[in-house]
């Protein structure tokens, strides 16, 4: 069968896993969403019965678990508590500057991640090694937000060489590099050891034997090789994407989906959580599967197997 | 005679956490100008370590203490390698010297096309456009005989048998036709046949396009040096031992470890009498009466993975239609070259697989269907020594404890008893008493594989199959693990099945000999007759592919082309696609197989014994 088919079967199945999954948990926390609604002002029972017809929450769970999924697969995710408004239109509306910092952030961490793997893995044990390597580790081990704020310190505050705030591509590059550092650390060691690994192969004294320079050796014979472990490891990190942007935002006061889901859980507006949960994870899944495709780029042995099977 | 590579006084040393380790100790040799000088020497000798100090690819962790390597390059002049700079270096790697590596299924890169990687190595060098290197690339496929080389280019390496992707290593070094090309072991990953058929493209090639080139043959197979080389050099332990004209240092061997090295080759052994078998009186009869084993029509085929979604009926037929018997004291042959289903024929036989179809008489006991909780008895009975000693050890558990765990399993002595009776086994495998305290990885190879068959003897087994037991271990540690076989098989009444792709173990070792090809025994016969007049083609070609230290060169049957997919095997004779001379009748593939007696006790395949 066709290796694309195949993924997207598996693809199916693993969304309504993680939708249901969204649905019992946010429909088992404590609390009567018509009083979350009301906002704590007294009502009648008929005002009650009547809220609650209109959020469709007098069915039975199975049934509104059910036309949640139904509703879910068509793109239709109810109402904001609050707002009043479709979920659907606020996301919308909130999306773009998640994209763009997303972006950033993925091509930061990348950069960052690779040139320091790179850097390191092209001679192990020296010094440039150990430096690198520890420069990884703190990427790992600080909390992001934190070098979030020393950036705007340092370069926003301090020096004033970009803006803070603001619109445009100047303002997106102190959150992208705070989003990038998400994952450049564990992409950095990665990308090192992985390297390591590629240049003790035999095909790598087979090209030196050639009298191929070194940059070659590496850019040419190595990288595409070495690549195969760190995609993978980005394929798991796109959640650690998505959290860095909803910590960033929330530390550079940027409009986006984080703003938002943030807001949505101080006010417990269950459907817009839930839309937007609903959401990221569809776009996580969706991410990994790029991911898949990418490896037969990377490596021919895999797109032959596929192929053939 | 001009000399184009002077090597003198060269030592390196390898640095380890233990302090630094001493591995050419101040060697000195020359290369004239297209001469073919063989380097040989057991495995550590520092083969390797030669070559890759000329290469300038050392490990990291080695340095050249002292010495000088000086070439005539291409215009001519002369350069001392070892002072050239990295980048100086690059310009003579790939142009004036280039290597072919023993490694064919790892040293092309996976992820770069074939073509591309020999167009690398052109561009490099030469100044000339794109298109050129191509057109020049295509050209040295053909040269190598690759066949459809222009389809073949755009493939990867994951795509050739070990035998081509070697191919393709010769065309990289032949790509700047260089002053020297470096051969580290370039066929011994390969079978027979196949370094065979290499072996003869790259005489050829040397005696026509690039007969100024000169080679550096490293090779621990005098076979080869006899049959290829001008001159040859013997390394022991890093220092050169003897040096001279091939036929002078085999006639008249003067250091001592050369002397061993050649007498312990098994074709020598037979004359000279240093193995101790054919001493007729003392060996023990064959029992023409009792048959210990005997498998009727035996098969085994196993699934081809595809995935999960579909189940494939797709098989690989690894053991086809097998039936013979072994009697009792008599030691079996298996040969063929890897994947012909050897191992897996072994295993059926003892039931470490389970076999597809098919009937297996042990002691006349039907043990085919027998379950692994029926097999445990038999098991006591039959034995099995691997190829990889090392890999067949618990590493974590101490020789006594290896040995001591099977009898205590089968409540055959109580501890007592069995550590005395251990002691005196591990004694007559040639190892000291203090050895069962020691753990596997204090012990060297051969070591290793005297434990190994101290543990299939411990149960004391009638029947024992040996996976190429001596294929992993230097020719000198060989003789020694033989002769030890032999004397063991004597002192413990062993039948045995001894699977081996060496020829020459094999006509020292066995009694009666199976030859497989693609699943199939093509043809059983006493050892004598199957050497001095094999009957099938296969068998024939098989013969004539090892390289031979004495006696004189027939023509040699070469073998075209690779082992087809035992997925899909030829229908008919499974050899008529490579067979040399096929009978009319064999061409359509549409005649069954089966064994047929020709003369007493030699079997041979019914359609070959036709058309021969
Ligand atoms: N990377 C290494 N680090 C430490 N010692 C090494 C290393 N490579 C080789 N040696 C040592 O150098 C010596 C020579 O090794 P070398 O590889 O040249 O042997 P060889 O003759 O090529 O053997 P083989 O027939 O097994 O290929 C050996 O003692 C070996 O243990
Ligand atoms: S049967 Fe025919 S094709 Fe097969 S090996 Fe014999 S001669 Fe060759
Ligand atoms: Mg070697």
């Amino acid at each position: 069968m066709n290796f694309f088919i195949k993924k997207l079967l598996i693809v199916i199945p693993t969304l309504y896993i993680a939708w249901t999954v969204v649905f019992v948990t946010l429909n088992i926390i404590p609390g009567d969403p018509v009083n979350l609604m009301l906002g704590g002002r007294p009502a009648s029972d008929e005002v009650r019965e009547n809220v609650r017809k209109n959020l469709g929450l007098d069915k039975p769970v199975f049934e509104r678990y059910t036309s949640f999924l139904i509703n879910a697969t068509k793109g239709d995710l109810g109402k904001s508590y609050l707002t009043r408004q479709p979920v659907t239109t606020m996301i919308k509306e909130n999306m773009m500057p998640t994209i763009e910092l997303s972006i950033g952030g993925l091509i930061f961490g990348v950069f960052f991640g690779v040139f320091f793997g790179i850097f390191a893995g092209t001679k192990p044990n020296s010094m440039r090694d150990t430096f690198s390597m520890i420069i990884a580790l703190c990427g790992i081990s600080l909390p992001s937000f934190w070098i979030g704020m020393m950036l705007i310190y340092i370069f926003g505050t301090t020096l004033g060489w970009v803006p803070i705030v603001g619109e445009g591509f100047v303002s997106l590059i102190l959150p992208s590099i705070t989003v990038g550092l998400f994952f450049a650390g564990g992409m950095a060691r990665l990308t090192r050891s992985s390297l390591v690994d590629v240049l003790n192969q035999d095909y790598i004294r087979t090209a030196r034997s050639k009298g191929i320079s070194k940059y070659r050796i590496v850019l040419r014979h190595s990288l595409r090789n070495a690549m195969i472990p760190p995609v993978t490891l980005l394929g798991i990190q796109f959640g650690l994407l998505i959290t860095g942007a909803v910590i960033t935002e929330e530390v550079f006061a940027r409009p986006g989906l984080g703003q938002l889901l943030l807001q949505a859980i101080l006010a417990k507006d269950i459907p817009l959580v839930q839309a937007l949960v609903v959401y990221m994870t569809a776009v996580y899944i969706f991410l990994n599967l790029i991911v898949d495709f990418t490896y037969g780029i990377i490596d021919p042995r895999i797109r032959l197997e596929r192929n053939r099977g | 005679m001009v000399e184009i590579l002077n090597v003198s006084n060269l030592s390196t040393a390898f640095q380890s956490d233990y302090g630094s380790k001493q591995a050419l100790k101040n060697i000195s040799f020359k290369i004239n100008e297209g001469e073919v000088l063989a380097l040989v020497g057991e495995s550590g000798s520092g083969k390797t370590v030669t070559s890759l100090s000329i290469m300038g690819l050392l490990p990291n962790n080695a340095y050249i203490q002292e010495g000088n390597i000086n070439l005539i390059d291409k215009k001519n002049n002369q350069v001392n390698i070892l002072k050239l700079t990295d980048e100086k270096h690059n310009l003579i790697r790939g142009n004036d010297i280039s290597m072919v590596f023993q490694e064919p299924m790892t040293c092309l890169n996976p992820t770069m096309t074939i073509g591309d990687q020999i167009v690398e190595v052109i561009l490099n060098h030469k100044k000339i456009s794109k298109t050129k290197a191509f057109k020049e690339m295509i050209e040295l496929l053909g040269l190598v005989e690759i066949p459809d080389p222009t389809q073949r280019a755009r493939e990867y390496p994951h795509q050739l048998s070990g035998g081509m992707r070697q191919r393709v290593m010769i065309s990289i070094a032949l790509a700047c036709t260089p002053k020297l090309i470096i051969a580290d072991e370039p066929t011994s990953a390969l079978d027979v046949t196949i370094q065979a058929q290499l072996l003869q493209l790259l005489m050829k090639l040397k005696n026509s396009i690039v007969s100024k080139t000169s080679i550096l043959f490293i090779t621990h197979d005098l076979g080869i040096v006899r049959e290829l080389a001008d001159r040859v050099i013997v390394m022991y332990q890093g220092e050169i031992v003897e040096e001279g004209k091939v036929k002078d240092v085999f006639d008249n061997p003067k250091h001592s470890y050369t002397r061993n090295l050649i007498q312990s080759l098994p074709e020598f052994k037979l004359e000279e009498r240093k193995l101790t078998k054919k001493d007729d009186n003392k060996q023990t009869k064959v029992d023409d009466n009792e048959i210990i084993l005997k498998i009727e029509n035996l098969f085994k085929e196993f699934p081809v993975e595809k995935g999960f979604f579909k189940e494939s009926n797709e098989t690989v037929k690894a053991v086809q239609n097998i039936s013979l018997n072994v009697k009792k004291n008599e030691v079996l042959g298996l040969v063929g070259e890897s994947g012909s289903g050897k191992s897996t024929l072994g295993k059926s036989i003892i039931k470490l697989l389970q076999p597809s179809r098919g009937k297996i008489y042990f002691n006349n006991e039907n043990i085919s269907e027998y379950s692994n909780k029926q097999m445990i008895k038999i098991r006591q009975k039959m034995q099995m020594i691997f190829q990889d000693p090392f890999a067949s050890l618990n590493p974590r558990k101490n020789i006594l404890d290896t040995l001591i765990e099977p009898i205590l399993v089968h409540d055959l002595m109580k501890k007592n008893e069995a550590i005395n009776y251990i002691k005196e086994i591990i004694n007559d495998v040639g190892l000291p008493i203090e050895s069962l305290r020691r753990f596997p990885h204090e012990f060297s190879g051969g070591q290793r594989q005297r434990i190994g068959i101290a543990r299939a003897l411990v149960l004391k087994p009638e029947f024992i199959v040996a996976d190429e037991p001596v294929s992993a271990l230097d020719v000198s540690i060989q003789a020694q693990v033989l002769n030890l076989l032999e004397k063991l098989k004597k002192t413990y009444n062993l039948t045995m099945i001894f699977i081996s792709h060496d020829l020459s173990v094999i006509e020292f070792f066995c009694d009666k000999v199976a030859v497989m090809y693609l699943g199939h025994v093509v043809e059983i016969a006493p050892v004598s007759k199957l050497f001095n007049s094999p009957k099938h083609s296969y068998t024939r070609a098989l013969l004539s592919a090892v390289p031979k230290v004495k006696g004189k060169d027939k023509e040699k049957i070469l073998i075209k082309g690779d082992i087809p997919s035992p997925i899909n095997p030829p229908s008919g004779c499974v050899f008529r696609t490579r067979c040399p001379n096929p009978g009319i009748d064999c061409k359509g593939g549409n005649i069954e197989m089966g064994l047929i007696e020709v003369e007493p006790g030699h079997w041979v395949d019914q359609c070959c014994a036709n058309c021969n």
